[in-house]
């Protein structure tokens, strides 16, 4: 459908743009799409407490669907298009034969999004993972722009075989341009995710539509009150069921009454395969029955006990050393939020990774806990944090990485770095490096050298220049370990300690430095100060 | 191969100096033998790059028509202009206008940066100066990386960015930097910036792998950019008062030479630099300046 490609399209289009363009500051991009997203903003407003200004656009979504249904899902989401493509293909190669009546529970969805909105009160935020816009921007930024990126620089290679280097030369000037970066560390276990869900079309067609996602079922329960129903002309109608058979989303055309609105997304499938026409969305009114907008039987019963089954995955996903001390490892894009704020609002969609110029923003496996699977680390032995660029927190959608000037990013420490002197060549081996210092990017440098002296093995001392760290200066960019030429185990690395965000995760004490209530009266000083034990603990 | 072009082209241009018409303007040049080395100071950094090329007897005696020229500045840091990390986008302009201009088919502009390529290019204000001229910016590509036989004191084989050997002509166009391990980073020192593989090892000698490359590389002209300094934080600075205007440039076709005038800007004499050593004992230039023919102006 010429609206489903044009949607595509211009979520290829976005994400393909969120790089180093060669302005510094590169406005809005892919993240529009999320601001558009009714889940995405009930779940970060319920999560992080906060109401921002952006997500106003779910608005037009929500009446969207309230006025003509589901038509988002049918029209504009990309992640349908994909999937209305694959089941389309899979239908023409007949590995998927659509039975003439569909009776698989559509309830799924249902008790999917009860959990997340039930997780979202206690701030887990876990809308991202199987919220379209999130997961499909996660699996191109980190899967299939990769995996295509790879596949076409192995091809100008071929082509430079060959001779033929004029296409070869433009393919790898593209791809340079493009700043496409071609090393994920989850990369495999997204791109895997990725095609399951596609493969799944080969079941049913838009499987994910159907029973998964969260999103398209808040707009299903939203959809009750559109003024376009389904109407079968009892004359024209032949009761071939051809309409039910390749209805994409089991709305059930047919028999009329049993139509469910909260299902139908409006691709007019139905319309069109009709053999004598009878179908047609008339204007109408009339609310349509509770138990109609599915057909989904959501008891009470059922509401509860799924509630209750969020409740107490909010606990369970917080089994977790990570609330008690910070992982060394956890380096989070400058202008990240607080650790406990930052995973009530990060939807996990990969865009600062796309955005990323070195690649070193790489997603979480282990790091933050089960509920920061698949958010943003800086991994600085694949990549470091460019000086000048602030580009990761111009793009993300909702705010867990705050928008910084390059100015500001620039005061903003994410961890401090370390010199292993029992790896470092002039410590360790008397020989001459420093490279470490001379990659630094600070004026003046966070790493300087002294002179050290080594005993080598046949008892000599060498005297060489070797690192050492002034912490005061260091932003923790990971450059000098990018950089190291110690491959596999850097000789100077940077940990999380240290970083601005945290009050907890720190490294020198600061008690004398002068706080608000010093410039109160006496009396305020006497009150209990509130202060977290940790900022890395949840808010409940 | 290359040897040999250099000879033609050498015997060609002092022909051409003999015979066509006065480049020094106001000297009996037809007698003397071309300069090797020429400084030029000025306000502006484009005029005085023309200018120092001139006084070397102009492009035409290091580039013919129809050649493939490599232009080859430091655009190895993401930083602006003003600080002084890559070479001053209007020095390299100037240059591919006249390579351009002394009938070349092609000028190429290329380095391997140390930040992501496409903010130093941008950033550097360098790819925006190419585009003007005329030239083309290349981003180097790993499939035009090949482990080279350098044949060198030190180095025996490395990886070599294919596009700056492939050149007919190869123009070096440093610029003047502090550097804390070998002191100063001049012209020979940014040859590491055409070569891949894990060049940070070059550290654990860099004296001798700066000698090595720039035997191997051998360019036709360097033309080093000391318009404004790095002097101290080096390679990279990062603040205006890292950096000092001395608005001059050298260009020479005895990079030893040229890398020895460039150090007396920073007060350091050529024999405190082991690679200037090491070149001359290779046979690579000259670093004693009274031993070299040599001009300097003012314009």
């Amino acid at each position: 459908m010429a609206s489903q490609t044009a949607f595509f399209g211009l979520f290829l289009y976005l994400l393909l743009g969120a790089h180093y363009t060669g302005e510094d500051y590169i406005g809005s991009t892919v993240q529009r799409f999320f601001h558009f997203d009714p889940l995405l903003a009930l779940v970060t407003i319920v999560s992080a407490r906060l109401v921002y200004a952006y997500f106003a656009f779910a608005l037009i979504t929500v009446v969207a669907t309230i006025l003509f249904g589901r038509v988002f899902c049918g029209w504009v989401c990309p992640l349908g298009a994909v999937h209305q493509f694959s089941s389309f293909v899979f239908k023409k190669t007949k590995f998927l034969k659509p039975t003439r009546e569909e009776k698989t529970s559509l309830a799924w969805k249902y008790y999917i999004l009860i959990i997340v909105l039930a997780g979202a009160l206690f701030g887990l935020d876990l809308a991202g993972y199987l919220d379209p816009f999130s997961f499909l921007t996660r699996s191109f930024a980190t899967a299939v722009f990769p995996s295509l990126a790879y596949a076409l620089s192995s091809l100008s290679g071929i082509l430079y075989g060959l001779g033929t280097t004029g296409l070869a030369r433009s393919i790898s000037q593209t791809l340079e341009n493009w700043t496409i970066n071609v090393t994920f560390i989850q990369g495999f276990s997204i791109g895997l995710l990725f095609l399951g869900a596609v493969a799944l079309n080969a079941r049913k067609e838009r499987f994910w539509c159907r029973y998964l996602c969260p999103t398209g079922a808040l707009l299903g329960l939203l959809s009750r009150w559109n003024l376009f129903k389904l109407k079968i002309d009892e004359e024209k109608c032949i009761k071939c069921g051809l309409c039910t058979q390749h209805c994409e989303t089991q709305a059930q055309p047919y028999p009329n009454e049993k139509w469910k609105s909260g299902e139908c997304i409006y691709c007019q499938n139905c319309a069109s395969i009709c053999p004598t026409g009878a179908i047609r969305f008339p204007v109408s009114a009339r609310p349509e029955k509770m138990t109609n907008v599915s057909n989904v039987d959501l008891s009470r019963r059922k509401l509860i006990l799924t509630t209750l089954l969020g409740v107490v995955a909010v606990p369970f996903f917080r089994l977790t050393p990570a609330h008690k001390r910070a992982s060394l490892k956890l380096i989070r894009p400058p202008g990240s939020l607080p650790e406990y704020k930052f995973l009530a609002k990060c939807v996990k969609c990969a865009q600062c990774m796309r955005a990323c110029p070195t690649g070193g923003l790489q997603p979480v496996l282990t790091e933050a806990g089960p509920e920061g699977i698949y958010t943003p680390m800086l991994v600085p032995k694949v990549g470091y944090c460019e000086y000048y660029c602030s580009l990761c927190t111009q793009v993300c959608p909702t705010g867990a990485i705050k928008k910084l000037t390059i100015e500001e990013k620039n005061k903003v420490k994410i961890g401090t770095a370390w010199v292993n002197k029992n790896r470092c060549l002039p410590y360790a081996l008397g020989k001459p490096c420093i490279v470490c210092e001379e990659h630094c990017p600070v004026s003046p440098k966070a790493i300087k050298f002294l002179e050290v002296e080594t005993k080598l093995p046949d008892g000599s001392v060498a005297v060489q220049k070797a690192p050492v760290i002034d912490l005061e200066l260091c932003t923790g960019c990971g450059i000098c370990e990018n950089k190291c030429p110690v491959m596999d185990d850097p000789a100077i690395f940077v940990t999380s300690v240290g970083e601005t965000r945290s009050v907890t995760n720190r490294l020198l004490l600061d008690i004398s430095k002068e706080t608000p209530a010093d410039r109160q009266g006496a009396e305020f000083s006497k009150r209990p100060i509130e202060v977290r034990r940790s900022d890395s603990e949840p808010q409940f | 191969m290359k040897r040999r072009d250099f000879i033609r082209d050498m015997a060609a241009g002092s022909l051409a100096l003999r015979f066509g018409p006065v480049v020094f303007a106001g000297q009996a040049s037809a007698q003397a033998p071309a300069l090797q080395l020429a400084a030029v100071e000025g306000e502006s950094p484009y005029a005085i790059t023309k200018e120092a090329v001139a006084m070397l007897g102009g492009m035409k005696r290091f580039v013919g028509k129809g050649d493939k020229v490599v232009i080859k500045p430091n655009i190895g840091w993401d930083r602006t202009p003003e600080m002084a990390a890559c070479t001053n986008p209007e020095v390299v302009k100037a240059l591919v206008e006249l390579v351009l201009d002394a009938g070349a088919k092609k000028a190429i502009v290329i380095d391997n940066t140390t930040n992501q390529a496409k903010r130093c290019y941008v950033r550097s204000g360098i790819q925006e100066a190419v585009k003007q001229a005329g030239g083309d910016m290349l981003f180097v590509d790993d499939y035009r990386i090949k482990r080279m036989a350098l044949k060198g004191a030190w180095i025996k084989e490395w990886e070599i960015v294919l596009d700056v050997v492939e050149a007919d002509k190869i123009i070096n166009v440093p610029i003047a930097k502090h550097h804390s391990l070998c002191r100063l980073t001049l012209g020979m020192k940014n040859w590491l910036g055409a070569t891949g593989g894990a060049r940070n090892q070059f550290h654990q000698g860099l004296d001798k792998a700066v000698v090595d490359l720039a035997a191997f590389f051998k360019p036709q002209l360097t033309v080093l950019d000391a318009y404004r300094i790095l002097v101290r934080n080096g390679p990279q600075g990062g603040r205006l008062s890292d950096t000092q205007l001395m608005k001059t440039v050298i260009a020479g076709t005895d990079p030893v030479a040229v890398d020895a005038m460039g150090a007396s800007f920073f007060g350091v004499a050529p024999r405190e630099l082991p690679y200037l050593g090491f070149a001359r004992e290779r046979g690579l230039g000259e670093f004693q300046l009274e031993k070299v023919r040599l001009e300097k102006r003012k314009i």
